[in-house]
Parts: structure tokens; C-alpha cells; sequence
């Protein structure tokens, strides 16, 4: 878990400490230096156009942690709250939402990313509003099922017979109880999430060139992969390596917060 | 006097893959405030069902069909969930068995025991920090102070039973329900906890309603002695009297299935069979299949609660069970 702590935690601070690290523009343009390979000067090389790659890659990670980890907070927040009600509450809103969730699922992804990118435009912002319109519904599944079993729980009972507020009930007894599993599972939803930009900026929906970012960088390189193969593999590698620290954390979570 | 709780023909039916299950057939009982009643039962009788049901604590899955519940007077199913709540809340705290489930993991114990006071009672960190010292104190726990901030896994079976006391003291409950509240424990930390609930009935005036299969703990504790079985209350009386002129053959069988120290036994005296599917229509009495004392009478109808010697016991052949017991051949599980 740790390794993965390390790693990620590198990986951050390079991303947010980015213009420090390195004075190169990540959209600057050389081409009299294009497809450089690794040098002193160029320290994973040169893309197509002569742009620096370890900044665009930097200043990428920026872009691809940000947009990984705020599409799996909003679904987190938004799954979490729904499932808490519908598993504490049951009745026709439990019946309703879960036949919501069923539908959501039922939906293909990439199609709805597609539609979404056309309605809000290519970018960051729709994939966030893709990735939360589907992705709330595996937290909801999951709090719901949690509530179910925590809600026949003796404390829970005697906090009711007790006479608090369900306000309460809910934010100090159930909700804490019920968490750890969503919290763990976030963590393997980041590395989906990190993929689904990826992938959709791969395909042109996402992020736009020239903003430097990792499936957009792929997409570029791909052409160069039989000579210069290393423009394509590094912000391969970087998905790569970002995703197997994420699943250690998520083990480590695992064994930490599961019993 | 009115009585403190008054159960009046309570049925209460489960949903199940199986078909409806009758948990609680017909139930009725009275508990006078400050009294010790002792509810026992095998696995399955509706002892804590009977609980839960009291304090509206029901599974989603299970509702009433019959009856109703007056606390001090108040009809109870009448009045909305939330003003149920309440009057319970004020009235009434429980403990549950296993003292693991009964504590919220993640909250220290301080906090769950001052919950009550400062969120419903409206009292403020203070004053409640000083009640829960208190509570701590009343209950045994040394340096009570420093557990305050405890938690639950940072204490052992015995305490944590005394914490879920205090919890359910905090209130200021006139009643408290016991939930097999010391069957998780082993028999010395038993012992004390038995002796706690017996020091509390003494100086606070607390009732206590105790439900367990442990028929030495009701003989230590309780004044009245309800019998369950089948969804029904089946004997009601003093626990002495019952303990020593039982009315029912159930009652009879269970008492001679507890081991008596003075007496060497091979074999312990056991109750054959099994309890009646609920989910199935009843033909006669429901512990006719297993009784010693069965007659076609039995079969033929459930025989309703009647008279016998000032208890009440709901068979056909009440005064006639110690004589039948000792000439029936059937269902004589050891002493040769």
C-alpha cells in the first residue's frame, strides 16, 4: 500500500509543482527539434511537433489526476447520499432508484460519453458529467446493500430506541459503518475513471490537443510507434504505472478498512 | 393501577420466501412498573421477536395484524411512528446480546453514552460528560474517566455489556429490556453482570424485563415468569410458584431438561422433536407433537390460556402433568 502511496504521492507533487520543475512551455513548439530522443536537454524527448514530452507529460498528469479524482468524487458523493436514503428509507423511492440504477447500467458508456460530448463540447467538463451520471450507481449499490445489513444492527437499533434524531441515526451510526467499502472500492474507480479520459481523449472526445494530456498524447504518438516508439509508450507507461499504484492503495484499503 | 405496559392480542406476521411466518399469535401480557419479568422460550418461540415488537423495532419484512400495546395507558399502535418513538425513548432502554453489535465500532463509548442525554434530553457537553461519568460508575467500570474516551474494541465482553448498561440507562428509562443480555458472556462475568441488573432493580427502581433460555437466571432474578412457545404465551405466573408446580408440560419439560447439581445424571432429560412450522396452518395444541401428556383432545383444538393454581397455563391436562410425566414410557430421554 505504502508503494503505491509513494508513487502516487511522486507523481502529485510533480503535477502541482509542474511550472517549477520545468521552465519549458508544454505547448511550445521547436520544430527544427521534432522526435528527439531522450537527451540532457530533452529528458524523455520530443513529440511530432518539437514540445518538450516529460513537461507534457508533467503538466498532463495535472490534468488526468484532477479530472480522475474529481469523477470519482462527485459520483462518490452523489452514489453514497442516494444509497444511504433508499437502503434506510426502502419503500417506492428505494423501488424507483434501484430501477434507475438498473437502467444505468444497462446503458452503454461510450455511447452516452459521445452524446454528452457533443452536447457540452469536447473536454474536461463532460467527461466529469459522463463519468458521475453513470458512475453514482455502483456507490449506490454498494451503501445501499451496506445500510440494509447495518440497519438490523443492535446499535442502530438502540440509538432508535434511544429517541435521536434519523438525522443523526444516519450521520453518526449508519453512515460511518457503511463507507469503508465504498471508500475502497473509489479508489479502483479512479484507475477506470484515469482509463475513460484516457480513452475518450484517445478518440478525440476528450481533452483537445494542444493541452497536454496522457490519452491525447497517445493518440499523437501512435504513428511514430515503430521508430520513435517512446512518444507514445511514455504517457502509456504513466497510465500504466498510475493505475498499479492506485490498485496497491486499494488492497492496502482493503485489508485495512474490510474485516 | 394501571400497568406500566399492557400487551393486548399482538399478532405480528414476517414476509418470507416461505410463506408468512405468524411470529407472534394472539399475544397478551401485563407488566407492572418496577416488576422483573423473565420471558423464556427455545430458538424460534418469539421471545425477542415479542421485544422487538414492543419496542417497534420490527424487521421492514414483518407487521401487525392484531392488537395493541399501551404503555402507561397510551395506546402505542394508535399514535405515529415518530410520537411512538418517543414515548419508548422516554420510557424504556434495552440491552441486546451480543455486546460486540449492541456498540457502534467507530464512536468512543463516552460519546455513545452521553448520545441521549445531549440529543434528546437537549443537555449540554458538560453536564452530560458528568451523567455519563456517572452511569460509568453506577455500572462498575473502573477509572470510568479515562474509558471515557474508549472504544468499544478497545474493551472487554464484561465492559462492554456494562457500557451498553449505562447506554441504555442514559435515558433515565423506567423499564429496561434485556435481550439474552448475558448469554455471550462467560459464567463469572455472567454472574456479575446478573448482579448489576439485580443492584439496579434495587437502588434506581428499575423494571426489567429479561428475555433468555437460562432458567437459573429468571429463578435469580425475576418475580414473574412468562413461558413462550410457538408464538404464544403458553404459562404465565410467579417464578417460584411455577418453577415449583409447573402447568403446562412444556414448562414441566423444560425444567427437568435443566441439570441439577445434587443429582448425577448419564443423561440429561431433553424435549424431543421440534418446534411447529409457523408458516403452516396450527391443528390443536402446538406442542402436542412432543408432549408426554397428549390426549386426542389436544389434537383437536388449541386449548386456550386457563386457570391453574392462580397461574395461568394454556393446556388441557394442567393438574394432571406430574402424574401423567412419571406413568408415560414416551419421550424419557436418560436417568436409567
Amino acid at each position: 500500500m505504502w508503494v503505491g502511496v509513494a508513487i502516487l504521492g511522486t507523481l502529485a507533487i510533480l503535477a502541482i509543482f509542474a511550472p517549477w520543475i520545468t521552465h519549458t512551455d508544454p505547448t511550445a513548439q521547436d520544430l527544427s527539434n521534432t522526435l528527439l530522443k531522450p537527451s540532457i536537454h530533452h529528458i524523455l524527448g520530443t513529440d511530432d511537433l518539437g514540445r518538450d514530452v516529460f513537461t507534457r507529460l508533467i503538466f498532463g498528469a495535472r490534468i488526468d489526476l484532477a479530472v480522475g479524482i474529481l469523477a470519482v468524487l462527485f459520483p462518490f458523493i452523489f452514489g453514497t447520499t442516494l444509497g444511504l436514503l433508499a437502503g434506510w428509507f426502502g419503500g417506492w423511492f428505494d423501488l424507483l432508484l434501484m430501477r434507475i440504477v438498473d437502467v444505468t447500467i444497462a446503458f452503454p458508456f461510450y455511447v452516452l460519453a459521445i452524446a454528452f460530448s457533443l452536447v457540452f463540447g469536447a473536454g474536461a467538463k463532460s467527461i466529469i458529467i459522463t463519468i458521475t451520471v453513470v458512475g453514482w450507481v455502483a456507490y449506490c449499490r454498494i451503501v445501499r446493500a451496506q445500510v440494509l445489513v447495518v440497519k438490523e444492527l443492535d446499535y442502530v437499533h438502540a440509538a432508535q430506541l434511544s429517541g435521536l434524531p434519523t438525522k443523526r441515526i444516519l450521520g453518526r451510526h449508519v453512515l460511518p459503518n457503511v463507507i469503508s467499502q465504498a471508500i475502497t472500492f473509489s479508489m479502483s474507480d479512479i484507475v477506470l475513471s484515469i482509463l475513460a479520459i484516457v480513452t475518450l481523449s484517445f478518440l478525440g472526445l476528450g481533452v483537445a490537443d494542444p493541452t497536454p494530456e496522457w490519452g491525447a498524447m497517445i493518440q499523437e504518438g501512435q504513428a511514430y510507434i515503430l521508430q520513435e516508439w517512446w512518444v507514445p509508450f511514455i504517457p502509456g507507461f504513466m497510465v500504466v504505472i498510475v493505475g498499479f499504484s492506485l490498485s496497491l492503495i486499494g488492497d492496502g484499503l482493503v485489508k485495512r478498512l474490510i474485516k | 393501577m394501571k400497568p406500566f405496559l399492557s400487551v393486548d392480542n399482538l399478532s405480528v406476521e414476517i414476509e418470507t420466501s416461505r410463506g408468512l411466518l405468524k411470529v407472534l399469535r394472539n399475544v397478551s401480557f401485563e407488566i407492572d412498573s418496577g416488576a422483573s419479568v423473565g420471558i423464556v422460550g427455545e430458538s424460534g418461540s418469539g421471545k425477542s421477536m415479542t421485544l422487538k415488537a414492543v419496542l417497534d423495532l420490527l424487521p421492514s419484512t414483518a407487521r401487525y395484524t392484531s392488537g395493541e400495546i399501551y404503555l402507561e395507558g397510551v395506546p402505542l399502535l394508535s399514535k405515529s411512528p415518530k410520537e411512538r418513538r418517543a414515548l419508548l425513548a422516554e420510557k424504556i432502554g434495552i440491552i441486546f446480546q451480543d455486546s460486540m453489535t449492541a456498540l457502534n465500532p467507530v464512536l468512543t463509548v463516552g460519546y455513545q453514552i452521553m448520545e441521549a442525554p445531549r440529543f434528546r434530553l437537549g443537555w449540554d457537553k458538560n453536564k452530560a460528560r458528568a451523567r455519563a461519568i456517572e452511569l460509568m460508575e453506577l455500572v462498575g467500570i473502573p477509572e470510568a474517566e479515562k474509558r471515557l474516551n474508549a472504544y468499544p474494541h478497545q474493551l472487554s465482553g464484561g465492559l462492554r455489556q456494562r457500557i451498553a448498561i449505562a447506554i441504555a440507562l442514559a435515558g433515565n428509562p423506567q423499564m429496561i429490556f434485556c435481550d439474552e443480555p448475558t448469554t455471550a458472556l462467560d459464567v463469572t462475568i455472567q454472574a456479575q453482570v446478573l448482579r448489576l441488573l439485580l443492584d439496579l432493580r434495587e437502588k434506581e427502581n428499575l423494571g426489567v424485563v429479561f428475555v433468555t433460555h437460562d432458567l437459573a437466571v429468571v429463578n435469580e432474578i425475576c418475580d414473574k415468569l412468562l413461558v413462550m412457545y410457538a408464538g404464544r404465551f403458553i404459562e404465565s405466573g410467579e417464578v417460584q410458584k411455577t418453577f415449583q408446580n409447573p402447568g403446562h408440560p412444556y414448562t414441566y419439560s423444560l425444567l427437568k431438561s435443566a441439570p441439577d447439581p445434587d443429582v448425577p445424571v448419564h443423561r440429561l432429560f431433553s424435549i424431543l422433536g421440534e418446534p411447529p412450522d409457523l408458516t403452516k396452518p396450527l391443528q390443536g395444541c402446538p406442542f402436542a407433537p412432543r408432549c408426554f401428556a397428549v390426549q386426542d383432545n389436544c389434537l383437536a383444538s388449541e386449548p386456550p390460556i386457563i386457570d391453574t393454581k392462580g397461574a395461568h397455563a394454556a393446556c388441557f391436562h394442567s393438574s394432571e402433568i406430574v402424574k401423567m410425566e412419571s406413568l408415560s414410557t414416551i419421550n424419557k430421554g436418560g436417568q436409567k
